[in-house]
């Protein structure tokens, strides 16, 4: 088996790329962590809360094939909310690069991502910049 | 039961709420790792992170955003929203263990929409740490029901 690298660096990362997660289950659990931790109390106990799919998506995308981005700093967010979710529903996300711009300290990386339900509706979508840190001079590729 | 909840026709354009402060703590920081999944060395990895520009772990961004959305809550009588729609967000700083940060939030548009139950409410919202800087801010589009 041919060793991966851990992290992906800015000069891992090639603009088109495109990344699809595992699927998760949101569950009644999220939803009581989530709001406990929030304090967004919702009057309907199966709805899933507005922005939780878009915290469980930032982990998912630790589980795809590609190591982990070095993001030095999550610097914005557009994000649009289509479908609301119901505690049982399944998601998975899939997201493609779509800028790539170097700096002096690493990159700007624009992400577009989507995020889907077990129907394949995308359920939100939006678009995240992240600065990124280059490769090490003492790390090989 | 009276509904409480402000509908379109209560929210005034240019309207404005202040939160309570909410002290960010380590166990947010792991709770909120545990549940997103997102193991970031940011967040996570304290001797790490001694010898980062941030000098200390940090906050997830998104932790940010998920606790300005229970603070404005707290911030002002709810809103009869039917939909959460659109987010346009920036992260200007960092969360650090054992900040304070209050929402501050203005409603900046107001307008109808094609259907006559709902009007569509933008509301700017800032989030201020405990030295009133600016740590993330941006604008939400809420769908609020009209008043029948």
């Amino acid at each position: 088996m041919t060793p991966r690298p851990a992290r992906s660096y800015f000069e891992d990362v090639e603009l088109h790329d495109v990344v699809e997660t595992p699927a998760l289950t949101v569950t009644e659990a999220h939803v009581q962590i989530y709001q406990g931790l929030t304090r967004a109390p919702d009057a309907d106990p199966a709805a899933v809360p507005d922005l939780l799919p878009l915290c469980l998506t930032t982990g998912l995308g630790w589980r795809t094939s590609r190591p982990p981005l070095v993001v030095l700093a999550f610097m914005g967010l557009e994000w649009q909310l289509l479908r609301p979710l119901r505690v049982g529903d399944t998601i998975h996300s899939r997201s493609r690069i779509v800028t790539r711009r170097r700096m002096r300290e690493g990159g700007v990386i624009v992400e577009e991502r989507e995020v889907f339900d077990q129907r394949g509706e995308v359920v939100q979508r939006g678009r995240f910049t992240f600065l990124v840190g280059k490769r090490p001079k003492e790390v090989a590729a | 039961m009276t509904d409480l909840r402000r509908c379109f026709d209560d929210i005034a354009l240019g309207e404005e709420y202040e939160s309570p402060g909410r002290t960010v703590t380590e166990a947010d920081i792991v709770i909120f790792a545990g549940l997103s999944g997102d193991y970031n060395v940011l967040h996570t990895d304290a001797e790490l992170m001694k010898q980062s520009i941030f000098g200390e772990r940090i906050a997830h961004g998104l932790l940010g955003l998920a606790i300005q959305a229970g603070l404005f809550t707290r911030a002002t009588q709810a809103y009869a929203t039917l939909a959460f729609v659109g987010l346009r967000w920036k992260f200007k700083g960092p969360i650090k263990i054992g900040d304070t940060i209050r929402l501050r939030a203005k409603v900046v548009a107001r307008e109808e929409t094609s259907k006559p139950d709902r009007g569509l409410v933008t509301v700017q919202r800032t989030i201020l740490n405990q030295r009133d800087e600016v740590v993330q801010e941006g604008e939400t589009d809420l769908l609020v029901e009209r008043r029948r």
